[in-house]
């Protein structure tokens, strides 16, 4: 029919679409991490290549962004879902004080093995999940403020727990084995933060699960309509979002084998950065490869940072990671681009 | 420059145009617009008369937005172009020179700011009167404000936010912004599918308000998907097909059927239904008892095979019946598929029962916008393509352009975004994604509102198909046409009840189908004081 075919030349270049523009052409907008990941290697190669360009600081990074990484993935699987867990931050530290708590040998009374101390932690890290779902979910609550809410609930338990001191676990020397060898001259923890990738990339991208997770992030109600258990969904994300940031947890527990009261917040703001700046990447919504390839750009970028600063860049991290932020997150934006672009043409009557 | 209305009518400068006589305020000839890759306008020739009202049609991607937004001087027009304005050269192509013409324009979103009032959307078109201190003289902008909407035939309380008014006078007070200006001469008003999203009862007051323009000497040009709004209310209308225009009419010379082949390029014989239903088999759908939000104790029964219409104003119970069924909003009452009941608010137990609806809401309750093509073909039946753990995208992919192609569907493809697709073929997609569970019972809720003519005989001609395969169809629609078109029996609805039925054969009252359909709606009070 021939106004099918008129329409078809529409639907493929929308009216007054111009020529793909260079920054499209480039795939600035959907690879701007990789880029910029790129630019960090080159400019702190050139400029600290002895440091920086060495496998130590390779195995360094890899290491330390691990935590970072599993809160990322905790924070990513409600966030397709179009619903907030900022608790995870405070849950982390719940599940490190756990862990170190109950295998601490100077409170005679529990001195459990790791194991199972690591086990209960990681289970009431899923409760608090089950309570944020359920505040969420029955009591109509936003999941911003519920998990805002949730989140200093659950820091004023860890305080509590540990009298805001620090603490030591006394761990056997195989579970630290689990967080601080090597395998294959890669860090071991890095295997465990690609194994939980790999689990969510494949929920998130090859199950039916994950096309609801979605769906319910497009448009709540539509999918309800369709068919799709929404509230199940938003309530078992935020109990999948705790239980991962238990392992975290358990994770950074085996790694460093202290709690302090610093251990949750300081990983939050990374996790996010990196899931926001990820849902940029690749696929214009959020997904894991995204959020990892951000992940390690940022950290690659801040480690050289830190290497040019020096002894005194403690400020480094937090200035880094909010300015690149936004900055990538712009970039990425067409619309915010063209947007720019536009102001010159003059105002609609 | 200038021609006499009798040299037009002559066909003196080939434009194939016919006059009613009048003067011509705004005059166009070869206007063509290229957009990369694709010529969106051609050779296009218009022109607008004092105090007509102009109505503009034609499918999706005819090249009518791109006229507008030509006019309104958002694209270049590409050079060759002749356009005067009142017998002067009229330089197209920037915002301003439309402006000083005296063209305004009301686009469909409006563009009023919802939570302030009428008396705020008028003075951020034009700036708020003010006093001493720059106090804003409130009582005179109100004044100012409420004779405005006066002029238009509306009476409203202007000190209310506009989104507490209802959508033609929402529209009222667009268009009463787009003409306060005393400094030009306002002649011509384009208003943009002005009633794509408002009840029949508020398609009279809109109207209402476009005469009263044309009495004061505006010309309206409207663009529109409702052919009968165009005999209604337009004087002439020109029709655009494949970027060109193919002809400028008198409606008096029109007749319904004349202007569909215009607008199609070729003739839409109406498929005669012809149903057969087993009276004696059992009924697919028992909907008995219903009640809910604007229904009222609502019982019927649809036969496999059969297609039920639903008619009535707003507010009837006609726009509720379909939410209420499909879980779109809680009701009470028995709903029974095939004698197994449907739990109320749970769309999920619904749809493995048999159930499939496409909701008249389609951004806020069909569309996922954000997922693909294929994603919103296969949500509602997602494991179907599932082997192992693992969800098998090959096969769905297949299955999705199988669905694009059965559907005549004008995508790029079964992965583009749904968004970048016009919303009929929005609507196919929602269309496939309830054909595709094989329903036993089909709801549409006003399945071809703002969609263009040839996109609404093919989905006529899918629920065609989906009764022929046995399942029972319910169409709710404010459009008799295609209820008469689709429905063996069409129930109609007033304050939450259903007052009377229309068969297709038989049955009380003269005329066709769509004819005694609109009889009972219009007798609609009476009917009920009848019971």
């Amino acid at each position: 029919m021939s106004g099918n075919t008129e329409t078809a030349t529409t639907a493929a270049r929308p009216a007054g679409a111009p020529q793909k523009s260079l920054l499209a052409k480039l795939g600035l907008d959907r690879f701007s991490a990789l880029y910029l990941w790129g630019a960090f290697m080159v400019i702190f190669g050139i400029w600290k290549t002895d440091t920086f360009l060495s496998v130590a600081s390779a195995k360094l990074i890899m290491g330390e962004n691990v935590a970072v990484g599993i809160l990322a993935l905790a924070f990513l699987i409600p966030f397709c879902a179009s619903t907030f867990d900022l608790s995870i931050g405070s849950v982390m530290s719940l599940s490190v004080v756990i862990t170190c708590f109950l295998s601490d040998e100077k409170s005679r009374s529990f001195n459990m093995p790791v194991g199972y101390a690591a086990l209960i932690a990681v289970l009431a890290c899923m409760c608090v999940g089950v309570i944020s779902g359920f505040v969420v979910v029955k009591l109509k609550v936003n999941s911003f403020i519920a998990t805002l809410g949730i989140g200093q609930v659950v820091s004023a338990i860890v305080l509590k727990l540990s009298f805001n001191r620090q603490i030591t676990g006394t761990f056997s020397s195989t579970f630290e084995r689990f967080g601080r060898g090597d395998l294959l001259g890669i860090p071991v923890v890095f295997y465990y933060l690609a194994v939980l990738g790999l689990i969510c990339w494949f929920v998130l991208e090859h199950t039916p699960v994950g096309r609801f997770i979605y769906a319910t992030g497009g448009n709540p109600e539509a999918a309800r309509l369709a068919g799709v258990r929404t509230n199940r969904i938003v309530w078992g994300s935020l109990i999948a979002s705790s239980t991962m940031a238990g392992i975290a947890g358990v994770v950074l527990s085996a790694k460093v084998g202290l709690f302090t009261s610093a251990t949750g917040p300081n990983y939050l703001f990374p996790a996010i950065a990196a899931v926001f700046f990820g849902a940029s990447q690749l696929k214009g919504r959020p997904n894991v490869g995204g959020t990892f390839i951000a992940l390690f750009a940022l950290a690659f970028g801040i480690k050289g940072l830190q290497l040019v600063v020096g002894t005194d860049s403690y400020w480094v991290n937090p200035m880094f990671q909010g300015t690149t932020l936004i900055i990538a997150v712009a970039l990425a934006s067409q619309r915010g681009v063209a947007k720019l672009r536009k102001r010159k043409a003059p105002a609609a009557a | 420059m200038s021609w006499t209305p009798d040299e037009i009518r002559r066909g003196g400068i080939g434009t194939g145009v016919e006059g009613t006589g009048m003067s011509k305020i705004l005059q166009i000839w070869s206007l063509s617009k290229t957009f990369p890759g694709q010529l969106a306008l051609n050779d296009a020739t218009f022109d607008v008369e004092e105090g007509e009202v102009h109505a503009l049609v034609g499918q999706n991607g005819s090249g009518k937005s791109t006229l507008i937004k030509v006019l309104a001087g958002f694209h270049d027009p590409d050079p060759g172009h002749h356009v005067t304005m009142r017998d002067e050269l009229f330089a197209m192509g920037s915002t301003q020179a439309a402006h000083e013409a005296g063209i305004r324009f009301v686009h469909q979103d409006l563009g009023l700011v919802e939570a302030v009032s009428a008396v705020e959307n008028l003075a951020l078109g034009f700036g708020y009167r003010t006093g001493f201190g720059r106090r804003i003289k409130w009582r005179e902008e109100t004044a100012r404000a409420k004779q405005a909407l006066l002029d238009l035939g509306f009476d409203i309380n202007v000190r209310v936010p506009v989104a507490m008014l209802s959508g033609a006078e929402r529209t009222g007070v667009a268009i009463a912004r787009a003409l306060q200006d005393s400094e030009h001469n306002i002649s011509i008003l384009i208003l943009d599918e002005p009633t794509a999203s408002l009840p029949g009862a508020d398609v009279d007051r809109l109207f209402e308000a476009v005469r009263r323009l044309k009495d004061r000497g505006i010309s309206v040009v409207f663009v529109s998907h409702h052919l009968e709004e165009v005999f209604e209310i337009a004087d002439r209308v020109t029709v655009l097909r494949d970027a060109r225009v193919v002809a400028t009419r008198s409606t008096s010379e029109l007749d319904m059927s004349s202007l569909i082949e215009l607008i199609v390029g070729h003739k839409v014989t109406a498929a005669s239904v012809d149903r057969t239903i087993d009276a004696s088999s059992a009924p697919r759908l028992a909907v008995s008892g219903l009640t809910g939000l604007g229904l009222n104790d609502v019982s019927f029964e649809v036969r496999p095979g059969e297609v039920l219409g639903v008619a009535g104003l707003t507010g009837s119970g006609r726009d509720t019946l379909i939410p209420s069924l499909s879980g779109v909003i809680d009701r009470f009452g028995d709903v029974t598929i095939d004698g197994v009941s449907l739990p109320s608010g749970d769309p999920g137990v619904s749809i493995a029962s048999g159930l499939a609806f496409v909701p008249a809401d389609r951004l806020r309750n069909g569309i996922i916008s954000m997922m693909s093509v294929r994603s919103n073909t296969t949500i509602a039946d997602v494991k179907r393509n599932k082997t192992g753990l693992r969800l098998n995208h090959k096969k769905e992919k297949a299955e999705a352009n199988e669905w694009i192609r059965s559907l005549s569907v004008v995508t790029t493809g079964s992965e583009a975004p749904v968004s970048t697709l016009s919303g009929g073929n929005q609507q196919k997609v929602m269309m496939s994604r309830s054909f595709r569970l094989n329903p036993k019972v089909l709801l549409l809720d006003e399945p071809t509102q703002g969609v263009d003519i040839g996109a609404k005989e093919e989905i006529h001609t899918f629920v065609d198909s989906a009764a022929a395969s046995g399942s029972a169809v319910v169409v709710a629609s404010t459009d008799s046409a295609e209820l008469a078109r689709l429905c063996d029996r069409v129930i109609v609805m007033h304050k939450g009840a259903i007052v009377d039925t229309v068969l297709r054969n038989g049955g009380s009252g003269a005329g066709s189908m769509a004819e005694r359909v609109d009889q009972v709606l219009l007798a609609g009070s009476s009917l009920v004081t009848h019971k």
